[in-house]
């Protein structure tokens, strides 16, 4: 049985790493991207970029100072047990985003869409976001926890209901046309890991590109030859753009660009698109069965 | 690197060369979008002098309470193409001749800062902790109660604040239009080596 209090600190210190440390595995795609750029605009978004977070991880200040949206995926087991059940996991997202407000780790930047008033903690109806997924087989609990960057969700976030006919070449044809979109002037502060849902329903195409940008590390692939064939291939032609960090010239407007796939109507084509910005925010807290908690930025 | 004076001269902004990188010191004020429509559609904005505090830092700041006192925790700036639509009126309204963000503007508002001799400051990578460290003095802070921290309007005084570099300069040139032209030239070669036929359209299925 894990304890309530358990969540909300493991999700309090996931959150709070998020916004100030750069996981390991975007440092490194980002230094990879510095070595490839020969602009001098384009080396000089990196480095400034790097040193920022630089700053964050010794106590100074936060990787980004817009942390967007809350956002936690929560992994649960077969055998996982909750105190109070499953639906205190929502009362711990808030009880911790509350607290990470406060204490300035978050910036209040959660609105009413149409009174536009700010309640001041990030909290309100659907805010923060969790997503509870059940898919281990243990009694666990797993929460990445990913302060979202408006650049990316706003300026990074398309659909497209094409059709059967539309084949492969609309895929990539939107893909690439949202991706030159996203990243023009720098919107969704490129190089940016690019999420592509194809198929499902609406909602899932796009749950689908969000899950490819946020839960995946940079440089894995699709378990499917067919899919990670296409991720590559995607990922080779937009090098061609001229896109370089935040939008300047340059090589590296993608550090990844991360496909996936649910069956779909036989009339369909849905294809979304959900970008991640440069520094990918994300920490991970594992809970076993116990209640231990590890935090790490590495994704599994 | 130049450092120019806050509030910047005419002389000052026409001799910034497109995607030239600059710092500024002096005054600054900030805001987002709830300044731009507030103050075309309802005519409120703050009442300070804006011949002196010319610069508008487009930034939703984290700032924390120290008692009386106001610190910064880190300002990184916000995407002023999202403020397209009053940009012009806002530049116009105020006699702007600094603009600092992220992203670029419109030709609406690159017009207006023609007319006022101005130019559009774009930042570089992600530097919110950097900024932070520039900025001297936090001296004002207006509509707090009813904008909140992020939205409402900052007045501070910073040195050697940036770098950030020239995206519109003060004759209307646009550094990230000509970039962008130059993408949408690629654009065909990058399609076809993903065989996108050159005629490829998507299937229309409205009238």
């Amino acid at each position: 049985m894990i304890k309530q209090e358990t969540i909300t600190e493991a999700m309090y210190n996931a959150i709070r790493l998020g916004a100030t440390r750069m996981p390991p595995d975007i440092r490194a795609a980002l230094q990879k991207a510095l070595a490839e750029e020969t602009e001098p605009m384009a080396k000089k978004h990196l480095e400034v970029s790097l040193q920022n977070a630089d700053m964050s991880e010794k106590g100074n200040g936060l990787v980004c100072a817009d942390t967007g949206f809350p956002m936690y995926f929560v992994h649960a087991g077969r055998k996982t047990e909750v105190e109070g059940g499953f639906n205190t996991i929502y009362e711990c997202a808030a009880a911790a985003t509350a607290r990470a407000t406060a204490e300035c780790f978050l910036r209040p930047t959660m609105v009413d869409p149409l009174t536009r008033k700010n309640p001041g903690d990030n909290i309100g109806p659907g805010m923060p976001k969790v997503e509870l997924i059940f898919d281990r087989d243990d009694d666990s609990l797993e929460i990445l926890a990913a302060p979202k960057g408006g650049g990316s969700e706003i300026f990074g976030t398309f659909y497209r209901m094409m059709f059967p006919a539309d084949g492969k070449a609309g895929i990539k044809k939107f893909v690439i046309e949202c991706i030159k979109d996203a990243c023009y002037a720098g919107k969704v502060c490129p190089p940016a890991i690019i999420g592509v849902g194809i198929g499902g329903t609406a909602d899932l195409c796009m749950s689908l590109a969000k899950k490819a940008a946020l839960l995946r590390p940079v440089g894995s692939h699709h378990p499917d030859p067919e899919v990670a064939a296409l991720e590559t291939e995607l990922y080779n032609a937009c090098r061609k753009l001229g896109i370089g960090p935040m939008g300047s010239r340059g090589i590296n407007a993608v550090l990844a660009i991360n496909l996936d796939t649910a069956v779909t109507h036989t009339a369909a084509l849905p294809v979304a698109v959900n970008a991640q910005c440069l520094v990918g925010r994300r920490w991970i807290a594992r809970i076993d069965g116990k209640g231990n908690i590890n935090y790490s930025g590495d994704l599994a | 690197m130049k450092n120019i004076r806050l509030p910047m001269s005419p002389e000052d902004a026409a001799g910034l060369k497109l995607g030239e990188m600059v710092t500024v010191s002096g005054m600054l004020f900030t805001g987002r979008s709830r300044f731009h429509i507030r103050a075309i559609e309802d005519d409120i904005y703050p009442e300070i002098d804006y011949e002196k505090i010319n610069c508008f830092f487009h930034v939703g700041p984290v700032m924390r309470q120290n008692g009386d006192a106001w610190e910064v925790v880190s300002c990184e700036p916000t995407s002023s193409i999202r403020f397209e639509r009053y940009g012009a009126d806002v530049v116009r309204k105020f006699n702007l001749r600094t603009l600092i963000g992220k992203t670029t503007m419109g030709q609406a508002t690159a017009q207006a800062l023609k007319e006022t001799g101005g130019v559009f400051l774009s930042k570089i990578g992600l530097s919110g902790n950097a900024l932070r460290d520039q900025v001297k003095k936090v001296h004002e802070v207006h509509f707090l109660d009813e904008l909140g921290k992020t939205e409402c309007t900052w007045i501070y005084e910073v040195d050697h604040f940036g770098p950030f570099f020239v995206a519109i300069d003060a004759s209307g040139r646009n550094y990230f239009e000509e970039l962008a032209a130059e993408a949408n030239a690629r654009m065909p070669e990058v399609e076809q080596d993903l065989d996108i036929p050159a005629d490829y359209r998507y299937t229309e299925v409205n009238g």
